[in-house]
């Protein structure tokens, strides 16, 4: 009766340890956030971007932009846990898997979401984007994107470390299974860019906005559960 | 050795019915008016696809029960399906190109059935490299079950999610009224490629049981 409360008890527990060690260490949003920017400095020099192309490759360049730096962050989801044997000490705790699945899932989420929040401005100032209310949704799609990729991501990123293909084993898997996610963000930021074109309508949540959302959130929530179902099987030893 | 005969048979059988098909293909099916020949194409494109997503389905299925299990069996099936989906895919994403460059004018398009097929066989190649790159044994084994499971749950998004993307680029023909003739070769093509897809399923699962066999007993002999 009880295990609902104490799984989300441990979560918040083990979330919590990670925030603090990365709060003191600062080694995954750093170099994230300078990864998009180094990212978005390639993209200017391959695409003639600003004013029209902006509406058009603009959501595409944010979206690989974020999906590249998410996969060095996932992969520093269990490594740090690595040294002195720590993830061995996590399971021989009395804790469940699924919670140390969630804890770390909210971690990718929350490393995510820094990530896009502090680099958008940084989009915005290059290519022109025209600050407004009319971006708000923005982080809507943020935060869901954040999810669909730290649901499947934090799952695939507990196995790699056993390939032997190491850290490149990750992009392989979690790539192709993303393109269902990667659609819906790209075409909701699309319809939310275009917002910004002069002249049009200024309301807050375009109609179109709401099916990809709506994808969005059903990628989000069915692979957060399978990937919560299926984690016990991944961390058996 | 109770299982080579069947196999024997089953090998003349397949021979047999792929000469019936492709007489039947070729000579027995009528000329489509609009397509022309080209469109013979479409019986062993849309054979081998319905044997791709079957191969795919095997595969969720001997994840979900070598996880329920644990018996090497189910991980051998479901890993030989992999195998046979990937092959029967790469068929169709072949076989596609050369109907669509005289009919659409160019070899690829980012159309949703096209491209759905080439993502859900990107998923399942990344299926067989965490088998290929793991190391051998029964963490692999989990690792790979898992894989395979949420491969088979993404088929749908990536299905409809495509399809949402691309409404506009569907450029597959729509359901067609078919002539008896070709009704009739049509299922004639489906019947063979599911005995040739049962053959090669059976061939592989006894390669791979026997070579997990000979891995046992060199295990035994003295070093």
């Amino acid at each position: 009766m009880s295990a609902v409360p104490s799984t989300w008890a441990h979560s918040r527990i083990l979330l919590r340890k990670d925030l603090v060690a990365e709060w003191r260490t600062k080694e995954r949003l750093s170099p994230m956030v300078f990864f998009v920017l180094l990212v978005l400095l390639v993209f200017n020099f391959g695409f003639e971007l600003g004013g029209a192309a902006l509406w058009e490759i603009g959501p595409g360049v944010l979206w690989t932009s974020f999906v590249f730096a998410s996969l060095f962050g996932l992969q520093r989801t269990f490594a740090a846990e690595g040294a002195n044997d720590c993830l061995d000490g996590l399971l021989a705790a009395p804790v469940e898997r699924g919670a140390l699945y969630l804890a770390k899932m909210l971690g990718n989420v929350l490393f995510l979401l820094g990530v896009e929040v502090l680099t958008l401005p940084l989009f915005g100032l290059f290519f022109n984007l025209t600050p407004g209310l009319y971006l708000l949704p923005l982080f809507v799609v943020f935060l869901l994107g954040s999810a669909s990729v730290a649901s499947i991501g934090t799952l695939f990123a507990a196995m790699a470390g056993h390939s032997r293909l190491r850290e490149f084993l990750l992009p392989l898997l979690v790539l192709p299974m993303l393109i269902p996610a990667l659609i819906s963000c790209v075409a909701a930021t699309g319809v939310i860019l275009e917002g910004g074109i002069p002249g049009r309508g200024t309301e807050l949540w375009p109609a179109d906005l709401t099916v990809h959302v709506a994808m969005l959130g059903l990628f989000a929530v069915v692979f957060t559960t399978l990937a919560w179902m299926l984690f016990d099987f991944v961390i058996e030893e | 050795m109770m299982s080579l005969p069947m196999s024997r048979i089953l090998s003349i059988g397949v021979t047999l019915a792929m000469l019936v098909a492709v007489g039947a293909v070729f000579l027995y099916a009528p000329t489509e008016k609009q397509m022309g020949d080209v469109q013979r194409i479409f019986y062993f494109h849309v054979s081998a696809a319905l044997s791709a997503a079957t191969a795919y389905f095997l595969v969720f299925l001997g994840s979900v029960q070598y996880l329920r299990t644990r018996a090497d069996r189910w991980d051998r099936f479901a890993r030989v399906s992999a195998e046979l989906g990937i092959a029967f895919s790469a068929f169709v994403l072949f076989s596609g190109p050369l109907w669509a460059r005289p009919i659409w004018g160019v070899f690829w398009r980012w159309e949703p059935r096209l491209t759905s097929m080439l993502i859900t066989f990107t998923i399942y190649v990344a299926y067989l490299m965490v088998r290929s790159y793991g190391e051998p044994g029964e963490r692999t084994q989990r690792f790979a079950a898992v894989v395979g499971i949420v491969a088979f749950v993404n088929v749908p998004l990536v299905h409809y999610s495509i399809n949402m993307w691309a409404a506009d680029q569907q450029l597959h023909p729509p359901k067609v009224e078919l002539d008896p003739a070709m009704l009739q070769t049509k299922l004639i093509c489906y019947f063979t490629f599911a005995c040739l897809f049962t053959l090669l399923l059976r061939l592989r699962l006894q390669q791979e049981r026997q070579a997990a066999r000979l891995e046992a007993l060199s295990r035994l002999a003295p070093q």
